[in-house]
């Protein structure tokens, strides 16, 4: 792995971990991050959520926002998916609700965004509980596909599968998106944070 | 007592002042623990041994800025611990102290370093026996941290019987301040956390305790305590504890009808309320909520491990406090959206101004929760997206929004939110604003005159103490080493369960009465679902042709319209839409209990309506989504509920002068028809004001190929510079507005508009009102 290199020139994605509570979001979240404080984790430091990480050996800053626990704040979810650059569309396989509340927040992130499409990703997490599996890799295949947006199983259990592999993906999505689309979003988060200033 | 009881029901009121305090909150040196200082009474880890043997000299000791290093761990039976060395260094007597002694041999030391252990991880057993130390004595911090998170590895069973078969096995002469200090942690236990002991029927758990005490000290205070509070639990009337006011968001509401709705409405009559009365009530329901949360609840172990059954009754108080804080969302959400006059955008920007003067109001109060409930509500996208309202808000609300809107910023893991509340949570009164923050600011300095007088507390925004106790109990393991409980985990969670409990006992301070017109009319606001929001405000504003989801159904005559005179539809849209908002709202919202619908409309009918379009052609996706799925208050009520169809395709721009707005209420199908008078065009005059687009002429790289327009407001007197000015402010330039012009973008050609040009005549109002900005050449 090279060097990270100089803050200045990176680009930052936001990226947000959105599903139903108890589908193991934070599992996911701390897994990719925890591997630089193994010691000590604390949740309340400043930089708890922000990795460099390199994806397709090209450097960016990850800032990645999971209010695991907040669920049920139903009013403060559209705030933050407002900033989003990508998310993580979480469900776990041993619970059918969380998956069938997909759509619910694939639509109110499309409606925040006012878009047609947006980058996300289809997250299936909990795999390695194979017996008590209750959503098929086919179902979870379909939903991404009626949906229009990539599929991955993780697991944060030890050993992860998947799980920096989500993160990246969706860093790819965001990147791959029709350099138009791209501006637009980025512009669009950027007018509708301005928008109050008139 | 020399520990803070941390139970319960909160801080007790600080009697004595607690004892200064020998070393810092948290052992490992480096933590970013440092940062809460303020908090540090609370989170005092007393050291397990470095006390003994000074105090047999008269020496006065006290440590200054101890050094702490890790020293390794011990390992014993069943139990592991983290060894630390501290250098503590001596405090010289003064002479008149130390007359009467001659200079001993501790005089001449400095410092000298002792050997600390904290306790990282045990068996159930050891965990209990070690609220008394090897010698014998009780920790105040062990014990608080033991009593607050122990739910999570035990149950209150298990450590009772725990403690009284440790308290049977020690031996009557040579342990007696042992055994006299398990008494005092079974008074604590009783007095903190009465919570534990309250099992009905016959509360088993306390009739044991009470056995015990009678059997092995009879007569003892113990005893008696025991006794009064078995007593006290068997009252009728001891149900306060337990209840706590949920409130249904669902349909709550509607519960009021006829009179008393209308009634309420009269009485209050909002927004033409005193902002700091409304911002007060809230405040007082939040904090009636807020002091009865038992803070274990929050723990990860009990909140956020879900498809558990039991956690609405295991975390009732925080429930009851997520409630509380959506109701205050959804009222601000349905207030905006049903506004009872808000027949212009000017007059539905009156009640976002006034939530955002309730907000303001909240910070003054340091009410963190309704404060960013409002700030959530206004921020909702069915509110957000009315960009005409916002357009018609002064530059002063705007701005002062944006400041209580920072205090929530997610950056850098929600910072701002938390210096604030370690700066403020025990403060009197709020005074920290951000440097850019002129309006709050202000608003300080003119309260800080009268600050002699004002003593508030504190409400924090409980979601983020949430996140922190489900992260950490995601990243840190139950168990080590084979089993052994990781009580380090637990002084973790610790840390930010006394947080909230200092939070609690600072909430105290506030003493508002209740109003009962506040009240009735909080209670009588009829809130949307989701869906019924997001809808109503697509009504409000109808979404711009070409980009929302509403229009994919429509995917195809979307393009074709894009295609053709898109600008212009555009344009008109505008205008008409504005008066297309006046009628539907004069017609239908008045009093929502006063209309019945021609639609004989159910719950389910309203996502028929929209779920019904044929899906996008491009993308296979079936947008039906099951009522149950999507809102499980409106479906499986059985109460009667608001809703509101859209009778034409959702949000096409091209129908929307069919769209009209059906409210019903579900229950009373073939109600009382009085249909809605469709909107009309008759009193379709000039708006007034414009929406007009701004471009900057720019050589910027990063805009290039892209026009980026900024939308303004332009009102019927307002001249070139103003413009410009407004211009200037939206597209975040600066600099002087006289070096700037303005010109209109026609077809064919740029009309550039002169100085002193009212523009809002000046336009050419058969094109776009797309507007371009330049420097001028000098």
């Amino acid at each position: 792995m090279t060097r990270p290199p100089n803050n200045d020139n990176l680009m930052t994605f936001k990226l947000v971990v959105v599903g139903d509570g108890g589908v193991g979001k934070s599992a996911l979240t701390i897994q990719f991050f925890q591997k630089l404080f193994v010691t000590d984790y604390d949740p309340t430091i400043e930089d708890s959520y922000i990795q460099h990480t390199e994806v397709d050996k090209q450097w960016c800053i990850l800032d990645v926002l999971d209010t695991a626990g907040q669920e049920e704040f139903s009013a403060m979810r559209e705030q933050y998916m407002r900033k989003g650059d990508g998310f993580l569309l979480v469900y776990s396989v041993t619970d059918k609700q969380s998956y069938e509340n997909i759509v619910n927040f694939y639509t109110q992130i499309l409606r925040v965004k006012d878009r047609d499409v947006y980058p996300m990703l289809l997250v299936a997490n909990k795999v390695d509980l194979v017996h008590l599996r209750k959503v098929t890799e086919e179902q979870g295949r379909e939903l991404a596909h009626r949906l229009s947006i990539p599929y991955i199983e993780t697991s944060a259990k030890d050993p992860p599968l998947n799980v920096d592999a989500a993160f990246h993906e969706v860093v790819r999505i965001i990147r791959n998106q029709p350099p138009a689309e791209l501006e637009k979003n980025r512009r669009k988060r950027r007018r509708a944070a301005k928008c109050t200033i008139l | 007592m020399l520990w803070p009881v941390l139970g319960d029901e909160g801080l007790r009121p600080p009697s004595p002042p607690l004892p200064p305090l020998p070393q810092p909150s948290a052992p490992r040196p480096a933590s970013k623990a440092s940062k809460s200082n303020k908090l540090v009474p609370l989170l005092l880890c007393a050291p397990c041994k470095p006390t003994q043997r000074k105090r047999q000299s008269t020496t006065r000791w006290y440590v200054q800025q101890p050094t702490w290093r890790l020293w390794g761990e011990e390992k014993g039976d069943g139990v592991i611990y983290t060894v630390y060395l501290k250098k503590v260094r001596y405090h010289r007597p003064t002479r008149s102290l130390s007359t009467s002694e001659s200079d001993d041999e501790i005089s001449h030391l400095e410092w000298e370093t002792v050997r600390v252990r904290f306790l990282k991880a045990g068996t159930v057993q050891r965990l209990v026996e070690s609220l008394a130390n090897d010698d014998g004595e009780l920790e105040s911090t062990y014990i608080n941290v033991f009593l607050a998170t122990y739910r999570a590895f035990t149950t209150p069973p298990e450590v009772l019987e725990l403690l009284l078969v440790r308290y049977d096995s020690l031996d009557e002469a040579a342990n007696a301040q042992h055994r006299k200090t398990l008494v005092q942690a079974l008074h604590v236990w009783l007095d903190a956390y009465p919570g534990d002991w309250r099992s009905s029927p016959g509360h088993p758990l306390l009739t044991r305790l009470l056995d015990f005490a009678h059997r092995r000290l009879p007569g003892s205070e113990l005893e008696l305590k025991a006794r009064h509070r078995l007593h006290s639990f068997s009252q009728p009337d001891d149900q306060l504890d337990n209840s706590c006011t949920i409130y249904d968001n669902g349909r709550l509401g509607l519960h009021c009808s006829g009179d008393t709705f209308a009634d309420s409405w009269s009485s209050y009559s909002f927004p033409e309320v005193s902002h700091r009365h409304l911002a007060e009530q809230l405040t007082r329901m939040d904090a009636e909520v807020f002091r009865k949360l038992v803070a274990h609840q929050c723990l990860g172990a009990v909140w956020s491990r879900r498809g558990d059954r039991s956690r609405s009754h295991d975390a009732a108080t925080v429930l009851a406090t997520v409630n509380q804080f959506n109701a205050v969302s959804l009222r601000v959400i349905s207030t905006i959206l049903l506004a009872d006059e808000g027949t212009k955008a000017q007059e539905r920007a009156r009640v976002i101004e006034t939530w955002i003067d309730v907000a303001q109001e909240l910070r003054i109060l340091k009410n963190f929760s309704s404060l960013k409930a409002i700030v959530s509500g206004l921020q909702s996208n069915p509110v957000y997206r009315l960009e005409k309202c916002w357009q018609c808000m002064t530059r002063e609300k705007h701005e002062l929004f944006r400041e209580l809107e920072r205090i929530f910023s997610e950056e850098n893991n929600a910072w701002t939110q938390r210096e604030l509340l370690i700066k403020e949570g025990t403060a009197k009164f709020a005074d920290t604003a951000g440097r850019s923050d002129r309006h709050l600011q202000k608003i300080f300095q003119k309260q800080n005159i009268h600050a002699g007088n004002i003593s508030y507390g504190t409400i924090p925004y409980l979601g983020t103490f949430l996140t922190d106790l489900t992260m950490i109990d995601t990243a840190i393991p139950d168990t080590i080493a084979e089993g052994l409980i990781n009580f380090d985990k637990r002084r973790k969670e610790f840390e930010v369960l006394a947080r909230i409990r200092l939070l609690q006992g600072a909430a105290n301070a506030y003493n508002f009465n209740v109003d009962p017109l506040f009240e009735r009319w909080f209670h009588s606001i009829v809130v949307l679902d989701d869906r019924e929001s997001y809808n109503l405000s697509c009504q409000i504003e109808i979404p711009p042709a070409g980009s929302t989801i509403n229009n994919r159904s429509t995917a195809a005559k979307k393009k074709l319209q894009q295609n053709h005179n898109n600008s212009q539809q555009q344009h008109q849209h505008q205008h008409h839409h504005h008066n297309h908002s006046n009628n539907h709202n004069q017609s239908g919202h008045r009093k929502n209990d006063s209309i019945a619908s021609t639609s004989s409309s159910s719950s389910s009918q309203f996502y028929c309506d929209l779920d019904s379009l044929p899906s996008s052609p491009h993308n296979s996706l079936d947008r039906r989504i099951s009522p149950s799925q999507m809102s499980s208050s409106s479906s499986s009520s059985s109460l009667p509920s608001l809703d509101i169809s859209l009778s034409s395709g959702g949000g096409n721009g091209a129908g929307n002068s069919q769209s009209r707005l059906n409210v019903s209420q579900g229950g009373n199908s073939n109600g009382t028809a009085a249909g809605l008078p469709s909107p009309s065009h008759s009193h379709k005059s000039s708006p007034d004001f414009y929406i007009i687009k701004v471009t900057i002429e720019s050589d910027n790289v990063e805009t290039e190929g892209v026009i980026l327009y900024k939308s303004i407001m332009l009102s019927n007197n307002e001249r070139t510079p103003q413009v410009i000015r407004n211009a200037m402010l939206k597209l975040g330039i600066e600099g002087n507005p006289d070096q700037f012009t303005l010109a209109q973008v026609l077809p064919d050609r740029e009309m550039v508009l002169p100085n002193s040009a009212n523009v809002y005549y000046a336009v050419n109002t058969a094109h776009n009102l797309n507007f371009i900005l330049r420097p001028k050449k000098t």
